[in-house]
């Protein structure tokens, strides 16, 4: 059902001279593809952010406690923060490799027919 | 935006195989270079009592970090290691801050540059420790209490390596990419001029953490055995 849309879709655009259904499969890898970085940046920012929120969480409470060592709470909470923050990072790598520099860009587009 | 992911390599084919050299990065790493020497030249003239700014700002670096290392290092050792931790950061710091001015990028967006800094720091740690504590003694730190911790230390090293260059590259790279992005989306409402304020603050905080970081491998590994 899908892929007779895609096929049906596809037929007006002509961008080069190529197979409807082969075009239509390399549509649909090139959707799940970009469906994939989408969730996975989405579920590591998820996570990201609570983990984050409990190191500051730890820092306010020591700073409420004991106001005069603010400068080394916060100076280890940044360290902190930037340990956690790596592991989205991480995850935004993942997300552009698979957008930009998927490694199999060229021959998908051969198969779209898109110029690359 | 078509040229977002374009740079200038230069391919030199040497016996079958191909050296790509990334012109961009290399000449930014140069302009960083010459800006820190032309600094350190130029901070260290006339020594006085009362300093003028750029012998301020040396101080400022020298005094801090300096200081880091002594806690994490111990006298001795911080004798030597703290300029290259010092150095470190000078040399990230500005990369990183670079891409403030226009026409210039940073040379750390590449993956390159913070792999290799990685890398230098892996070798680092190891040569550290070998050169305090004997070959074979420090091999053996990796075997306890039970061999079977040998290939879970080695995957840890490695993967030190990896996590302290990534880190680094994907921020700086992520920075980049959302203020291009951000430019190219809504450039006419000066969008990215938040973005860049945001920019400045996790550039310092990366050079800061990945200098931090080497410095508390090279103690780790030479700290006594568990």
């Amino acid at each position: 059902m899908l892929s007779t849309f895609f096929v049906l879709g596809m037929a007006p655009l002509a961008f080069a001279q190529v197979d409807p259904t082969v075009a239509a499969s390399g549509m649909k890898l090139f959707a799940a593809v970009v469906t994939a970085a989408g969730f996975g940046i989405g579920i590591a920012a998820f996570g990201t952010g609570i983990g984050q929120g409990i190191a500051i969480k730890g820092a306010v409470e020591g700073t409420a406690r004991n106001p005069e060592a603010s400068g080394k709470i916060t100076v280890t909470m940044l360290i902190g923060l930037a340990m956690v923050e790596s592991l989205c990072i991480y995850a935004l790598v993942v997300a552009l490799i698979l957008l930009y520099a998927y490694p199999m860009a060229a021959p998908v587009a051969k198969m779209i027919g898109l110029p690359l | 935006m078509e040229d977002l992911g374009l740079i200038h390599q230069l391919i030199v084919p040497l016996f079958g195989h191909k050296m790509t050299f990334n012109i961009d990065v290399i000449v930014m790493t140069w302009i960083v270079i010459f800006a820190l020497i032309c600094f350190g030249v130029f901070a260290t003239r006339q020594k006085s009592r009362l300093p003028g700014p750029l012998q301020v700002v040396g101080e400022l670096f020298v005094k801090h970090l300096f200081e880091l290392t002594e806690d994490a290092l111990g006298k001795r050792l911080s004798k030597k290691y703290a300029p290259l931790i010092c150095a470190l950061f000078m040399f990230l710091l500005l990369s990183n801050w670079l891409g403030i001015i226009p026409h210039l990028e940073e040379p750390t967006k590449d993956l390159n540059t913070p792999l290799s800094l990685g890398i230098m720091g892996f070798f680092l740690t190891h040569t550290a420790a070998i050169r305090e504590k004997g070959f074979f003694p420090y091999i053996a730190e990796f075997a306890r209490p039970f061999f079977i911790m040998l290939p879970l230390n080695i995957v840890g090293e490695l993967a030190k390596v990896v996590s302290i260059s990534f880190r680094l590259f994907g921020n700086i790279m992520g920075e980049d990419l959302v203020l291009a992005i951000l430019l190219f989306l809504a450039g006419k409402f000066l969008a990215p001029v938040p973005m860049m304020f945001l920019a400045i603050f996790t550039s310092f905080v990366q050079a800061f953490i990945f200098s931090l970081l080497t410095m508390m491998y090279i103690a780790g590994s030479l700290e006594e055995s568990h």
